[in-house]
């Protein structure tokens, strides 16, 4: 990896990372899951606080 | 006269009839039917019917082949026909199973992993590097032989159409899963990585670096995650040694310079020697007065000139001065080992080793030390403060230690919230929770359970119970039960579902014993770290040349299962998270195969346990199998994966309590390891008190290890950590985008710690 030294093209085409738990453990960015993990972890939805029971 | 025959891959060639003759002596041979003059006679019969029957055309492999195995039976030889039909059955699965193989290490050398699903099967593994390549070539013929060659064939017929799923498949005949690394018993004394040899650590910097190389080298003689489960035990004596050294160092140049002497470093090595011997104590992190005082005094009697009050001084310094030394030492070390773990390579260089640290409970002021500053570690995150990978982070919370706040190390668990709610890490062990707490003796950690991987517990042991601990054993190997087919194929009918569960936990549970018969014909110069330096519970016990069959028995065992949720709605309709009566119906599924493992353990005094398998390739590839079977049944088979284990399903709406209340209950049956998590937003994951509440309502619950997921996101250029939607909330750009040079110098001004980006070209 060298230094871009052209400053006025700073982030052109990097993306962001987007850090995952896979299945206990990390995963640095999404494009290394397996297509059934990324399905998955698209249709997960947030548990909220308030006690439903 | 036939002149020419048409072989498989269609090239035409000359008609040899020694060749047809020659295999049929074979066959005749191994059945001791016949000699060479038979043969030559069937041979001839086979000619002929092919000249009656191809007068002009050319006729291929496959008309000869049945011609010979109907003119050998025409002529009685029955056998003979019979061990020639197996023959070709045989060559012809051998042939189509080298196509397969063929067009796989097509796949994996030609398409990039971006776009090939089979190269990224484990995300820890990169498939587009020569040497990830290279492990995924080996691992596809590896299976590929395993399949043809060591499986019983109702194993290899249940494993390739989906029924049960063999995990690791590829080192089917080579190791097992995991071990417990106990880094105390290992750095005593010293240790050699199979490539060379290590002495004893001295200081924290050493035993950081070390406790990595452990890692390392046993990764490489098995194929699971590898674990500390006393990473703050372990390392408090590495920062023990460092203080002491930094005492005695610091001590040596107050004097010095105080009494403008030469070189007094054997002077004060020998005092406080003499000191540590009189008193019964270390010169270490916390010594007492009593100690303190010891030391004055001796100053005060071996230089003269200094009183009393002047020596008091020097050691209050002293003291004062290491203990930052340490602090600082300790640090560093922590930050290099987690860097460590980032980026050192393993198996080939194809990935980082999978490992993880269990600590928190270590109350002496070393391990808090240790536990504060690795926290610290994983708070800052790397070079350009990205999210630490690994190690994954394990906290064990004990009720007395740390989870209430008179507890000595309350502070710590607080902190590690905090942490949690940045990094991901740590994850939660609950040593309270009933089926952790029966083994668990105050003083003893290698009763603490500990966690590796995944989720692998190892706690108990039927084989030997007078060794229940967590430290030095793992699971040996598990297969998985693809549960929501066997509901699919029961139609509704519990009865029928149960019978079908019990068939199948007999056939894996054989496929497991017969994978343990190769594990445990091997010897331990197979296993050169992991046995041969006796990290292995009772390996150190054999001689290299011994088999390890009984030091592997203190291993587990064990049978997996996913889809609880799916094979609950396929055969009552709906899943555990939306009815009371259903989540009695899972608990008698899940406490079913419990049982089975306990009464095998009992019948073989061998480890059997249940595992909440960590489905990361398996998710997708019973759906598949699946969906081809039975087309997209509403509920259980219309997505592109089965739950994982027996949690309720990602998608279904439902409060963190309650998904902690329904899920704990399968902690206590699955004692091969388990993990539940809970998705927070942003906001609440953030406020600490909330991430907290979390984890208190997890161990009141019983839960036996859990992790809070939240949004980790990072804009490399800004270095941004946090959410991140579209747009990045500190420079404003959406992905892809450039910043402008002066937006750069402006935030460089209002967040000096901000990264210098280094663009990738």
């Amino acid at each position: 990896m060298t230094i871009k030294t052209n400053s006025e093209k700073l982030g052109e085409g990097v993306g962001f990372e987007r850090i995952r738990r896979i299945t206990g453990y990390l995963v640095g960015t999404m494009d290394k899951w397996n297509d059934a993990k990324r399905a998955e972890e698209r249709d997960r939805v947030k548990h909220g606080m308030k006690n439903e029971a | 006269m036939i002149q020419s025959i048409i072989k498989r891959d269609g090239r035409v060639v000359l008609y040899d009839q020694n060749k047809i003759a020659s295999a049929i002596l074979s066959a005749l041979e191994a059945s001791k039917e016949g000699d060479a003059a038979d043969a030559a006679r069937v041979a001839n019969d086979v000619q002929g019917e092919l000249e009656n029957r191809f007068a002009t055309e050319a006729p291929n492999i496959e008309v000869i082949q049945d011609a010979v195995e109907r003119q050998l039976m025409n002529h009685g030889f029955n056998n003979a026909a019979k061990a020639y039909i197996l023959y070709r059955a045989n060559r012809t699965r051998a042939r189509e199973g080298n196509t397969a193989l063929m067009r796989t290490i097509d796949e994996i050398t030609k398409i990039d992993a971006r776009v090939s699903d089979i190269k990224r099967d484990n995300a820890n593994i990169d498939g587009n590097t020569a040497m990830g390549t290279m492990l995924q070539i080996g691992a596809a013929g590896a299976k590929s032989y395993n399949e043809m060659y060591l499986l019983r064939p109702e194993h290899a017929k249940a494993y390739r159409e989906g029924d049960i799923h063999i995990h690791d498949f590829d080192f089917y005949s080579l190791t097992t899963t995991c071990c417990q690394i106990d880094i105390i018993k290992l750095f005593q004394g010293g240790f050699s990585t199979g490539h060379g040899y290590l002495r004893e650590p001295n200081s924290i910097q050493s035993y950081a670096a070390l406790a990595a190389i452990a890692i390392q080298s046993n990764q490489n003689d098995q194929h699971g995650g590898q674990s500390i489960p006393n990473f703050d035990y372990g390392m408090a004596l590495g920062v023990a040694k460092t203080y002491r050294k930094a005492y005695i160092r610091r001590m040596k140049e107050a004097l010095e310079d105080i009494l403008e002497l030469e070189d007094q470093m054997d002077a004060v090595n020998a005092l406080v020697k003499t000191a540590e011997e009189e008193t019964g104590e270390k010169a270490c992190l916390e010594s007492t007065e009593t100690f303190d005082e010891a030391v004055a005094n001796m100053l005060v009697g071996k230089y003269p000139m200094l009183n009393l009050s002047q020596t008091r001084r020097i050691v209050a310094t002293t003291k004062k001065r290491a203990w930052q030394k340490a602090d600082r030492d300790t640090k560093q070390a922590m930050e290099g080992f987690v860097h460590n773990l980032n980026t050192m390579h393993s198996r080939a260089g194809a990935q980082t080793p999978f490992s993880s640290i269990n600590y928190g409970t270590d109350t002496s002021p070393e391990g808090r030390m240790v536990i504060r500053n690795v926290l610290m570690a994983l708070e800052a995150g790397l070079g350009h403060g990205e999210t630490c990978i690994f190690p994954i982070h394990i906290f064990k919370v004990k009720e007395g230690v740390n989870y209430n706040e008179a507890d000595p190390n309350y502070d710590l668990f607080r902190y590690s919230c905090k942490v949690s709610a940045k990094r991901l890490f740590p994850n939660y062990t609950f040593l309270d929770s009933p089926f952790n707490l029966q083994y668990y003796v105050p003083g003893r950690p290698e009763t603490e359970v500990a966690t590796m991987g995944c989720r692998t517990r190892v706690m108990g042991n039927t084989y030997d119970p007078s060794r229940e601990i967590s430290y030095s054993r793992g699971n040996l190997s598990f297969t998985s039960i693809n549960l929501p087919r066997l509901a699919l194929e029961s139609k509704g009918d519990e009865a029928v579902f149960y019978e079908k569960l019990q068939y199948m936990l007999e056939l894996v549970a054989q496929q497991l014993l017969d994978r343990f018969e190769i594990q445990a014909s091997k010897h331990i110069y197979n296993y050169p770290f992991l046995m041969g330096q006796g990290v292995w519970l009772d390996s150190d016990r054999l001689g290299l040349q011994d088999e390890v069959r009984e030091v592997l028995k203190h291993g587990t065992l064990s049978i997996g299962f996913i889809g609880l949720a799916e094979t609950l709605t396929s055969l009552y309709g709906k899943h555990h998270g939306q009815a009371e009566e259903i989540q009695k119906k899972g608990l008698e599924i899940i406490g079913f195969m419990r049982k089975f493992c306990d009464d095998k353990s009992q019948a073989l005094k061998m480890n059997f346990s249940l595992l909440a398998t960590p489905a990361e390739g398996l998710s997708g590839r019973f759906i598949r199998m699946d969906q081809k079977r039975y087309g997209k049944v509403e509920g259980i088979t219309d997505r592109e994966y089965y739950t994982n284990s027996f949690h309720i399903p990602v998608w279904y709406g439902i409060s963190v309590y309650d998904k902690i209340r329904l899920e704990a209950p399968y902690h206590a049956l699955c004692n091969a390891g388990h993990i539940s998590y809970v998705e927070l937003d942003g906001d609440t994951a953030h406020n600490v008190e909330a991430f907290e509440a979390v984890v208190r309502c997890m161990h009141d619950h019983g839960i036996g290890y859990g992790s809070i997921n939240h949004p980790v996101d990072r804009d490399p250029v800004c270095g941004y950590v946090g959410i991140i939607g579209d747009v990045c909330p500190r420079c404003g750009r959406r992905e892809g985008e450039v910043i402008p040079q002066e937006r750069m110098e402006e935030m460089k001004k209002m967040y000096p710690e901000m990264p210098a980006f280094q663009g990738i070209e």
